[in-house]
């Protein structure tokens, strides 16, 4: 299904080294027919975090309405705040503001302080991580991995984990705690933290297989499938002079063979059937720019979910505590300082800056699924992406008011276009909850500290949010 | 006192006593000996030398002796002994087995209890031990196992043999499983599609660098550089004149262009103390890209590089440089500048990025934090590397000769991956995949192809072993090129070399002289570290040392780099015991060790400079693995030692005896204060504290004393003499009540036992030869080899010789139509 190439020549690989490297295949990439039946009714999840907070849950920005409009329901404006970027998408989000994310709070004295070490092992897991260097980390199951162990296991993937920033798994990180607390967003097991993917080649390769063009990704496609069909005979023929628990265990490894001859199949079924999907050649690396490096992580995601390559990915678009720099974001002091803005005024307005930013990277992405035909509808109505920042003031390390808003309408189970101002105190677990049942997860009682599901749907009446 | 003298003198009557024994109950035992003589006469070649005695009188002292808490009511440890009757021990062999395990380790009857002399004890274990080696020596049971599949390490050797090229398989194959100890565990080794996709995608990738990639597309590898690793001195590999940074082989798919990126942790300067090499003394930092020793690239840093700044930032980038096919060494490095790297009145501490913590950008030195290489932009050609050499053993001048050349060089390389003749078949699908790649792109792709073919064959993943057809017996000998196999996995973790394959073929291998011949050529053999590196490495459990990451404030002088020291001089220790053919015991108790000028400070030796490895004398508190830095630190926690988990080590690893698990809901001791009222405790005080709770106490008087011993010793193994302040203290009781005193004393009790060392040391080798679990039916064969080693002075070769010339290596069991295994129906 993903030939009909577009090649990208070694000149332009030999240009991109250094610069940018854009995938354009939006266009391309749409079906000719859009006959995903298989996927149909299967929501597809991203849960994206982001570090640092946001100005918006500073008493400034509050007032400002630097993060959360002035107005819940449905008549918000917002236009003043870091969510601007959404406004061509604003039937398609739900904002909830002013949760707290008390787990990532310090509860014992050594803790005091170490909010940036210990706080993204928080946002999916809603649960306290143990302070430790060691290999013992402690926190809980995420609630994509909840999701991908349920629900995933039909897809090639169950689930993908994807960064920007680099990750330091080596040794600690600071204040005692593990750097697989800043590092992972995605937790298998309270005890097992999966590692986040940071090169595009990696994903690429690992969603679509190995190969710079289509063309080449087709040649191996073959060559494996000629050494698939072979194993068959092959491991016949030594199966005569074996034992009876060798032969059983000969027949699961055939088992093996024909699981990966049947995604080869799919593959090439779909193609057959003219449901060509274009990629772009291959990524070569990690590109320089945050934007563009942002874009090909959505671009990839998207492809991975038209494709029902997986459904569910996580995706860890900063790492606390880090100084990089945005220059496109119209403020040029380090993410890390300017989070620290020391409460002024004019500083919180430009740290903010750095949000709107950040969020400006998300229409690219809504963009591209609600493009997508998926069953009778579009991937965005068949997705729900999740975004938010376990931490509240960065300045003072809170995790109150934290940002948060989901996307997408979850295959039809999440209206959109309303902002919810949580009573003062709320757990975003509440939503983490909600998010779950919205996810089909209906038997889930609870979710890390929440006190009860968040209803998503009920528009509250159209007010100024009373503060 | 009188009394237990009595029933220990009434109870011993059918022995021969040893010499310390009271003369009352020798004078009784010569002559009941002669009375039940014939009863107990051994009949395997290899039972013991000593009589034993009637079983009634066994029955009567695990009635006495045991059955009291191995009730039916208490049922300790989860054995009943109400109904023991010693007339029918080979009936119950797990039950006997187990307890001649403790009665030979002195565990039972536990300290404190009511216990017969020890000679009773070990007679009774003797006697047991005849029954059930007579039992097997009447019965063989050599067990079985599936197949195993290459593991990780298998895989990367057997390619590295074959085809002569260095792949990082950690990118294609998921982890191995460790089960019973090992990696190579058959019933552990789990089939996935994630395994059979990674097989595949290796494969192919592996056949392109082999033979040389033309289609070679732009990719980027990256290295990690941990930041644990110290930037102060020259890493291995690197030019002379650098510091830091990493030193890689890469194998570069195709002759082309590529471009190398390095990068610097958080900033330029090491601003601690570094700083003042680049502002004070107005020396500029400067880093080195160079392949093969030759500069490509050279970087001088400034002190405005920040990460802030795309303009001048932290990374590092050359320009594209021609890099010919094949592996070669890349090494992005500083330059040294000087030879002391920091200010005189500073101390510098080795972990050069320790106080990252203290806030962002510190570090004592510039750090680099990561290298990749990126490329073929374009490719101009592929050279000849050593593993085209290796494949091309012909080439063809005109397409009349491809065929013939196609079919010789198939061939070989079937020979060599399928670890024996290759059958006509085999052969034939080979040529098949040759032609397809032939008929695509010509005769180097058809070979590609067909080494592809060959790479994800059965013959090479899987270690069948066929059985002889038509077989009548129970067991039978597996075939000579299958032990072959065995041989060669256990003693150099690859594949057979043309030798031993040959020396298979020629059946030279069915006498034990043969084997004998090939197994000395083999220790001999540089490939022989892999009984260090992968059976004693994981038999001592270093890995765990990864894990572990001592608390950077309280042990700043730990890092990456000492660690890997300190694993290296596990792997030398154990790799002079198997090269010199010395004595297991001298594991124990060695007076010799190996470290390089970093070690040796952190162990207090002086005199030993520079990064290679030497052999160096050891003060008595230091001998033997007791006193190895990976064994004390990967058995402590980041803040403190942890007596428990070396007591439990010492348990597990060095007698065999794995502690039952701690009961559920125990606070942990970090829960208990660190000091108390003021006054600072030290972790042997903290533990006492702890173990009040009486729930506890039955298992940790057992566990604790081993570690205490061991409390000399800090979280990272340097030597103490006080901890949190409190002078330390290493007195304790063994379970079986012999004083101990420090790491001297712990030693020379456990030398007391080394013969359940010994048995346990035969027992992980044996699982690690074997690839699978030791049940209760080897014991006897492990008793026997035990006992000729003794023999043979305990000597390495000896524990070797004797596990190639176990039942369980060389035979096999047939086939009784087995139900499949609880691990091949898991999915």
């Amino acid at each position: 299904m993903y030939i009909t190439q577009k090649h990208i020549s070694r000149r332009t690989v030999l240009k991109g080294v250094g610069v940018t490297m854009a995938l354009p295949f939006l266009e391309a990439m749409v079906p000719a027919r859009a006959t995903f039946a298989q996927a149909r009714g299967k929501v597809r999840l991203a849960a994206i975090e982001m570090v640092h907070g946001s100005a918006g849950s500073t008493a400034f920005g509050i007032k400002n309405n630097l993060w959360a409009p002035a107005a819940v329901g449905r008549e918000f404006d917002l236009s003043p705040g870091s969510l601007a970027p959404l406004e061509p998408f604003r039937n398609d989000i739900t904002i909830v503001s002013n949760t707290d994310v008390r787990n990532a709070e310090a509860f014992t004295a050594p803790e005091i302080g170490g909010d940036h070490f210990r706080s993204s092992a928080v946002f999916l897991t809603q649960m306290h991580p143990k302070q430790t260097q060691g290999s013992d980390v402690l926190v809980g199951t995420s609630l994509d991995q909840y999701y991908a162990q349920r629900f995933g296991q039909t897809t090639a993937i169950p689930s993908m984990q994807l960064c920007i920033e680099n990750v330091d798994q080596a040794g600690g990180c600071s204040y005692g705690y593990s750097c697989t607390y800043t590092d992972s967003i995605s937790w298998a097991a309270p005890d097992r933290p999966l590692p986040m993917i940071r090169d595009p080649r990696t994903v690429f390769d690992q969603l679509f297989g190995v190969g710079a063009t289509p063309a080449e990704r087709q040649e191996r496609r073959t060559e494996d499938k000629s050494i698939l069909d072979w194993l068959g005979t092959a491991v016949t023929r030594l199966n005569k002079n074996l034992g009876a628990a060798d032969r059983a265990r000969l027949a699961d490894y055939l088992e093996d063979v024909r699981e990966i001859e049947r995604r080869i199949q799919q593959v090439e079924a779909a193609h057959s059937k003219g449901e060509q999907r274009e990629l772009p050649g291959a990524p070569v690396g990690v590109p320089d720019s945050f934007e563009q490096h942002v874009k090909l992580m959505f671009d990839l995601q998207a492809l991975a979910f038209a494709s029902d390559t997986t459904r569910v990915f996580a995706f860890k678009m900063g790492r606390d505590a880090s100084n990089r720099v945005y220059p496109d974001s119209g403020y040029k002091a380090a993410f890390h300082s300017a989070s620290h803005h020391q409460d002024r005024d004019e500083r919180i307005t430009d740290f903010a800056k750095i949000n709107k930013y950040h969020i400006s990277m998300i229409p690219y992405f809504l963009e591209k699924l609600k493009n997508t035909p998926d069953g009778d509808s579009n991937l965005l109505n068949n997705t729900l992406i999740v975004y938010g920042s376990p931490m509240g003031n960065s300045n003072v390390h809170n995790h109150k008011r934290c940002p948060l808003f989901l996307a997408g309408h979850a295959g039809g189970a999440l209206k959109g276009g309303v902002h919810h101002k949580a009573a003062a105190g709320t757990p975003m677990a509440n939503v983490m909850l909600s998010v779950a049942h919205l996810l089909g997860m209906d038997d889930f009682k609870s979710f890390g500290d929440s006190t009860s599901a968040y209803d998503l749907n009920t528009v509250p009446a159209t007010t100024a949010a009373a503060e | 006192m009188l009394k237990r003298f009595v029933v220990a003198g009434v109870l011993a009557l059918p022995f021969v006593v040893a010499a310390q024994q009271s003369p009352a109950s020798a004078a009784a035992s010569s002559a009941a000996s002669a009375r039940q003589a014939p009863v107990a006469k051994p009949v395997a070649s290899h039972a013991p030398a000593s009589t034993t005695m009637l079983p009634v009188e066994q029955t009567a002292l695990v009635k006495q002796y045991c059955a009291g808490c191995h009730s039916e009511r208490g049922k300790a440890g989860g054995l009943s002994l109400a109904a023991f009757d010693a007339t029918t021990l080979e009936d119950h062999g797990e039950t006997t087995e187990k307890m001649i395990r403790k009665l030979r380790a002195g565990m039972m009857p536990p300290s404190g209890a009511r216990r017969p002399e020890p000679a009773v004890l070990t007679g009774l274990a003797a006697a047991f031990e005849g029954r059930m080696d007579k039992a097997a020596a009447l019965k063989p049971n050599p067990g079985s196992r599936p197949f195993q599949r290459l593991n990780r390490a298998e895989y990367a050797n057997a390619v590295k043999d074959l085809l002569n090229v260095d792949v990082d398989v950690t990118t294609y194959l998921p982890p191995d499983t460790i089960g019973h100890g090992f990696d190579n565990v058959a019933d552990a080794q789990t089939f996935s599609p994630t395994l059979m996709d990674g097989y595949l995608r290796a494969a192919s990738q592996i056949s392109r660098l082999a033979v040389g990639d033309r289609q070679a597309t732009a990719t980027s590898t990256t290295f990690k550089i941990a930041r644990a690793a110290s930037q102060m001195r020259r890493v291995d590999g690197a030019p002379m004149g650098t510091r830091g940074g990493t030193s890689v082989v890469h194998t570069f798919p195709a002759d082309g262009h590529y471009v190398f990126k390095t990068s610097l942790h958080y900033e330029p300067l090491g601003g601690l103390a570094g700083r003042n090499t680049m502002t004070a003394y107005g020396l500029t930092e400067q880093v080195e890209i160079s392949v093969n020793g030759e500069r490509v690239a050279l970087f001088d840093l400034n002190t405005r590089m920040s990460e802030t700044d795309p303009k001048n930032s932290l990374e590092l980038t050359t320009p594209p440089v021609h890099i010919k096919a094949g592996p070669q060494r890349v090494t992005a490095a500083f330059i040294q500048r000087l030879d002391g790297p920091v200010d005189d009145l500073l101390m510098p501490i080795e972990n050069t990025l320790a106080d990252v913590s203290i806030t962002f950008g510190i570090t004592m030195l510039p750090h680099l934090r990561d290298f990749v290489v990126q490329g073929p932009l374009d490719v101009t050609g592929v050279s000849d590397t050593p593993s085209r050499l290796k494949v091309f053993s012909c080439r063809p001048t005109n397409a009349a000769e491809e065929e013939s050349c196609a079919a010789e060089i198939v061939n070989k390389l079937a020979a060599q991956a399928f670890r024996g003749a290759p059958t006509a078949a085999d052969l034939q699908d080979a040529i098949k995949f040759y032609e397809q790649g032939r008929k695509k792109g010509g005769f180097e792709p058809g070979i590609r192809l067909a080494v592809q073919s060959i790479l994800m064959s059965p013959r090479f993943l899987f270690r069948l072993e066929e059985q002889p057809a038509g077989i009548r017996t129970a067991t039978y000998r597996i075939a000579d090129e299958d032990l072959a196999s065995r041989l060669s996995f256990f003693l150099w973790g690859t594949a057979p070399d043309a030798e031993l394959v040959r020396a298979a073929a020629i059946g030279s291998l069915r006498t034990s002289a043969g084997v004998e011949k090939q197994v000395r050529r083999m220790l001999a053999d540089q490939r022989a570290e892999a009984l260090s590196t992968r059976f004693g490495s994981q038999w001592l459990r270093l890995q765990d040392l990864d894990k572990i990451f001592p608390d950077y404030l309280l042990y700043p002088q730990y890092d990456d780099t000492l660690a890997r020291a300190m694993k290296r001089e596990t792997e030398l220790f154990f790799d002079s015991i198997v090269r010199e053919d010395r004595k297991v015991t001298e594991l124990l108790t060695a007076d010799y060790t190996f470290v390089n000028e970093r070690l040796a400070r952190h162990y207090g030796i002086p005199n030993v400079m520079g990064s290679a490895f030497q052999r160096v004398a050891l003060p008595p508190y230091r001998r033997g693995l007791l006193g190895q830095g990976s064994i004390l630190t990967l058995t402590s926690v980041a803040d403190r030692t942890s007596p428990v988990q070396r007591g439990k080590w010492v348990m597990e690893v060095l007698l065999a005896s794995p502690p039952p698990p701690p009961p559920p809901n125990v606070p942990s001791l970090d829960v208990v204060k660190a000091n108390e009222g003021g006054k600072l405790l030290s972790t042997r005080e903290r533990m006492e504290e702890h173990r009040k709770n009486p729930a506890c106490t039955s298992c940790h008087k057992v566990i604790d004393p081993l570690g205490l011993a061991l409390e000399n010793f800090d979280v990272t193994g340097a030597w103490r003499i006080k901890d949190n302040e409190v002078p330390v203290d290493v007195v304790g009781e063994l379970y079986d009540g012999t004083k101990m005193d420090g790491p001297s004393g712990l030693r020379d009790a456990l030398l007391k036992h080394s013969n359940v060392f010994l048995t346990g040391f035969t027992e992980s080798l044996m699982t690690y030869a074997l690839g699978r679990r030791i049940e209760h039916t080897d014991m006897p064969a492990i008793r026997t080899i035990v006992r000729d080693a003794g023999k043979s002075n305990n000597r390495m070769s000896a524990f070797v010789m004797g596990v190639v010339n176990s039942p369980a290596f060389k035979m096999g069991m047939a086939d009784v139509a087995k139900q499949r295994r609880a691990t091949d129906v898991v999915r």
